[in-house]
């Protein structure tokens, strides 16, 4: 009888030890993930306004109808696009061309590879600050220059145009973010077998050829998936934008992470700001689902 | 003293402070949320005092971050609702119909009739900082009046004086915008309604229904974006030109003129020294004038289980010379009468810049949309009106769909 109930007991324990193992992970995970994105889900639903919180009925799907007739939405849906693609590609291609210069030999390469991280490791604020007062009207040091070159006749206000503000806090997100492409690409670089390299030179490959022939399909992974993380990055970013502009002027800064933070910590409207916020994580579920995909075919 | 005598006097003592309290034989701490401008300001010496007068309590003061009125009334409503307010709290009053939908505010009427300091407090003051209902949930703190900073060097320059109506005021910005200064130096980004106020509420404009959009509100309007897009007197950042900027121009003589408080008189003179003048904001049309009474007072909460202490401490706060100790942190106008007369902390043509101006002063709607005018809907419509993606009368229709649908 004994013996019986041992045998039984065994491989239970043996199948419930890895959960066991895994649940404080799972439990952190409930509570720090799971639990709040449930919750934002509940807020969506109801018209929670923060300082009414005894009053917030539900009203379903309203929220994000709401959301689809709200033409600051689309304003701030369509400078998402913007920034994401303009962010991550223009960071994508200085990362490129850094991390092959940083590739070449040179006698002070690692002092190079040092300070190119620089702009990757500080902080948003202080980026967004230091870029504010680059671009300022009266002191900015980008007037000062391109004044001093003869190139503009009177000081522009970069931060207080239409035409303007989006391109130079874009700008900005690229300095900070290049360095991480960067440093990935130089990773993946010194992956790529030099006797590759030689073979297609001495095939008569030309530096471009060798460049776009053996190099990038080489590092198309390293590549692949720095370009799925930085996106999913760039897209929620909020930070540098609020810092240097807070949206504006007007809502010509305005971008969909950026608008559910303002209509909850300013408008309190956290069931509304939810609702753009689940709206935004949708759209990121597709890049996510490509990245979990590649991440998994890895393991 | 014999032995005797002293335990007798030491027994009778300890018997009549417990009698004289009873509602407070513990050591009650209360829990205060504040803000300065300055962070690095701390009432420690002013709760040290309080604790020795009083030392059945404990005042817990905690610095919250006010990152332009957001994340202070941010995180007080997160405490709110979450069951952990503190016991009382700086508020303004852009917030008071917020926190008296989450009921969460405590009528202080009765505690106010019995406090002998509440006579050295104008009734003006009193007025302003009442409810709309009728009741007074906010102690007077501190406060500051608007008021239009000029060069006076400039202004005797040019055969000017201080602009006392919009039409002397665009003549003297007119006259002072050349060889790279503008005549005004326009707040178009965070908190530059208290810019706006002046011209446009002081130009006949109001937030009852309709009253932003009445003739003489759009007219005022007009006039006030058109400084920007017609007459081209302010500086071409204006549109985002946060209190730093229009500061920061100010003081290196790249404007003329600057509206603004009293907090920053002392800031302004370490630049400017005596071409630094002041004076009421100018008037509309009609002789009125409207300018932004800022106001900071204490409230206590409901939820509170120490409001007879809470009540001890915020009232110390606005009693005379502890009122003056406090504006000397804040940067503000003490609200006590008496108070007043001993404030040193500021030169007197400012002081006398912002009492002048207390006949015209005014507040924001005791309305709950009325924080997120000020944060959101004023900024985004003026800065799409001052770069002509919208009208001046399409502002002004935002405004008031905003106000009152």
């Amino acid at each position: 009888m004994t013996d019986t109930m041992q045998s039984v007991t065994i491989p239970v324990r043996r199948h419930l030890l890895p959960f066991a193992f895994l649940a404080p992970a799972l439990a952190i995970e409930l509570g720090i993930i799971v639990y709040p994105v449930l919750q934002t889900f509940w807020m969506s639903l109801h018209d929670f306004v923060l300082f009414r919180p005894n009053n917030a009925p539900f009203i379903g799907l309203g929220n994000f109808t709401r959301a689809f007739t709200d033409p600051v939405f689309w304003t701030a849906a369509w400078n998402s696009v913007i920034w994401i693609v303009c962010v991550v590609g223009l960071q994508f291609a200085l990362g490129l061309a850094t991390a092959l210069l940083l590739n070449q030999s040179f006698w002070w390469r690692g002092l190079a590879r040092a300070l190119v991280v620089i702009p990757w490791a500080l902080p948003s604020v202080i980026t967004a600050l230091m870029w504010s007062w680059m671009y300022d009207y009266d002191l900015g040091v980008i007037n000062d220059v391109l004044s001093r070159l003869g190139l503009i006749e009177a000081p522009i206000a970069w931060l207080a145009r239409a035409d303007t503000t989006l391109g130079a806090v874009i700008l900005a997100l690229v300095w900070q973010g290049f360095p991480f492409f960067a440093v990935m690409i130089l990773a993946g670089l010194q992956t790529v077998p030099v006797e590759l390299l030689e073979a297609a030179e001495i095939d008569g490959a030309n530096a471009f050829q060798r460049l776009t022939k053996v190099t990038l399909p080489s590092i198309a992974e390293v590549i692949a998936t720095a370009l799925l993380l930085r996106t999913i990055w760039v897209a929620n970013s909020l930070d540098v934008i609020l810092v240097m502009t807070g949206g504006g002027p007007g809502y010509t800064t305005y971008t969909v992470p950026l608008y559910a933070f303002l209509k909850a910590y300013s408008g309190m409207e956290f069931g509304y700001a939810a609702a753009l916020a689940l709206i935004m994580t949708a759209l990121l579920l597709l890049v996510i689902y490509a990245y979990v995909r590649r991440a998994a075919r890895e393991l | 003293m014999e032995r005797r005598t002293f335990l007798k006097l030491t027994g009778a003592t300890a018997l009549a402070s417990t009698l004289a309290r009873p509602a407070l034989a513990a050591q009650t701490t209360v829990r205060w949320w504040y803000h300065f401008d300055n962070p690095q300001n701390t009432p420690a010496e002013l709760v040290a005092k309080f604790e020795a007068a009083n030392p059945d309590i404990k005042i817990a003061a905690e610095s919250i971050p006010w990152g332009g009125g957001n994340d202070y009334y941010t995180r007080l409503f997160a405490a709110i609702v979450a069951g952990q307010a503190p016991d009382c709290a700086q508020v303004k009053l852009s917030n008071q119909a917020r926190l008296m939908e989450m009921q969460a505010l405590e009528p202080l009427d009765q505690m106010v009739a019995a406090w002998e300091g509440r006579k050295d407090i104008s009734d003006n003051i009193w007025t302003l900082n009442k409810a709309g209902d009728g009741h007074q949930y906010y102690l007077p703190l501190h406060y500051v009046v608007l008021y239009l900073y000029y060069r006076g060097d400039l202004f005797d320059a040019a055969g000017l004086k201080a602009p006392a109506t919009f039409d002397e005021f665009l003549k003297a910005a007119k006259a002072l915008t050349k060889d790279g200064v503008s005549g005004f130096g326009m707040r178009g980004g965070a908190g530059g309604y208290d810019n706006w106020g002046p011209f446009v509420l002081g130009g006949g404009a109001n937030f009852q229904k309709g009253g932003m959009i009445s003739e003489a509100a759009l007219k005022a309007n007009r006039f006030y974006v058109g400084l920007a897009t017609e007459h081209k007197v302010v500086p071409p950042s204006a549109p985002t030109d946060g209190f730093k900027q229009i500061t920061a121009n100010f003081k290196a003589g790249r404007t003329a003129m600057l509206i603004h408080h009293v907090g920053s008189s002392n800031d302004l003179v370490t630049a400017l020294g005596d071409k630094l003048q002041a004076a009421p904001v100018p008037r509309g049309p009609d002789g009125k004038g409207w300018t932004l009474y800022g106001d900071e007072s204490n409230a206590i909460f409901a939820s509170s289980k120490a409001k007879e202490a809470a009540f001890r401490w915020i009232s110390f706060l606005s009693t005379a010379e502890n009122n003056v100790a406090l504006t000397k942190l804040s940067g503000q106008l003490p609200v006590t009468t008496a108070g007043a007369a001993q404030d040193t902390s500021h030169q007197a043509r400012f002081v006398k810049a912002s009492t002048d101006s207390l006949p015209i002063a005014g507040v924001m709607p005791d309305s709950p949309k009325t924080a997120d005018f000020v944060a959101t809907v004023w900024p985004t419509n003026m800065q799409q009106a001052l770069l002509g993606q919208i009208s001046p009368d399409d502002m002004m229709q935002a405004i008031e769909k905003h106000f009152n649908g």
